[in-house]
């Protein structure tokens, strides 16, 4: 339980945190701005290395939801339904 | 998490230290740990043990757990390791993030919002009461005191009940749930600190601000409530847990 907790986290801190570093280039359009982080991603990106690091950003932002998710709701869950179905071992 | 599958209760208070018997690893159990750093690790830690067992049997203390805790491995090993972490993570972020240098500070044009520091951010709100300075009927509906005067004054009064929690409940409870009321109070308190916090930003909240208002003062009784009656909940189960506890180290007879 307690894995799967540290599994889960770990997933979610380590992807926000590329998350963060894509979206402070490619998602902020200005420090002083209120859309820091959430703005949309420039239409045409410069080169390939953009592209990459856009479609990085979008992956490690679901790699930390549904990561999380996974660890902390679906894999505890399945867990107890087999519990629960299992009646005696 | 159940402590029906220990056999024997724990009295040190759960320092992790046991007292030593048999339990020295045999020299199979050394050899399997011959990997790098688990190793060494291993290692240290078995030379700490080995010299706390020894300051245990020439003391004279009886029933005395903890002699004392090695400077080396014990607290360096730990610091060492938060102060890799943040200093990684200090030249990652300035190795990654883009830099925003922002253009010079204008001197001759006032920006269109003027706030303090985030963490300046409460006292900032409580300036802005202006909406709870009650109107007096008998001086003719004017305000005892200027709006500006009321916002200092609730600063005072906020700070001095800060300071005086600590004389009103000498904190005895070691956790929440021994006492739910102070707990209860807590985090009312902290809520309180954010809802006003948000009121101080009233300006680029995205919400209508006479709600954000009501909610400033509404949600901290809500969250210091609904604390008070989830550890009052828990605290029949968590007496019923010490008393077993307690009665299983010394069985009534």
């Amino acid at each position: 339980m307690a894995d799967e907790f540290m599994k889960g986290f770990g997933l979610f801190s380590v992807a926000a945190l590329v998350w963060m570093i894509s979206a402070s280039w490619y998602r902020t359009p200005s420090f002083e701005s209120t859309r820091q982080l959430v703005a949309a991603p420039p239409e045409e990106p410069g080169t390939v290395f953009d592209t990459l690091g856009i479609f990085l950003g979008d992956l490690m932002f679901w790699t930390a939801l549904l990561g999380a998710f996974t660890f902390w709701v679906i894999i505890p869950a399945g867990r107890q339904a087999r519990e629960a179905l299992v009646v005696d071992e | 998490m159940s402590d029906d599958n220990q056999p024997d209760a724990r009295t040190d208070g759960g320092t992790g230290i046991v007292p030593p018997d048999d339990e020295t690893p045999t020299w199979s159990e050394r050899k399997s740990r011959r990997a790098g750093l688990p190793r060494l690790t291993y290692e240290y830690f078995e030379r700490a043990r080995r010299e706390d067992q020894d300051l245990r049997e020439q003391s004279t203390y009886v029933e005395r757990d903890v002699l004392g805790f090695p400077t080396w491995p014990h607290e360096l090993i730990r610091n060492l390791a938060l102060t890799s972490f943040f200093v990684g993570m200090l030249l990652l972020l300035s190795a990654t993030l883009p830099p925003h240098i922002g253009n010079p500070a204008n001197p001759s044009s006032t920006p269109a919002i003027i706030l303090p520091d985030w963490y300046l951010y409460w006292s900032f709100g409580l300036l802005k009461l202006g909406d709870l300075n009650p109107a007096i009927s008998l001086l003719g509906e004017q305000k005892l005191m200027a709006d500006r005067t009321y916002g200092v004054l609730a600063n005072v009064v906020i700070v001095g009940a800060i300071a005086i929690v600590p004389f009103l409940n000498k904190g005895s409870a070691r956790r929440p749930v021994e006492q739910p009321f102070w707990a209860a109070v807590g985090m009312g308190g902290v809520t309180f600190a954010f809802t006003i916090s948000m009121l101080s930003i009233q300006n680029i909240m995205p919400m209508n601000v006479s709600l954000l208002f009501d909610l400033t003062f509404l949600a901290p009784l809500v969250v210091g409530a609904i604390t008070y009656a989830v550890l009052k909940t828990m605290r029949e189960g968590y007496m019923y847990d010490l008393n077993r506890r307690y009665y299983r180290l010394r069985p009534p007879k």
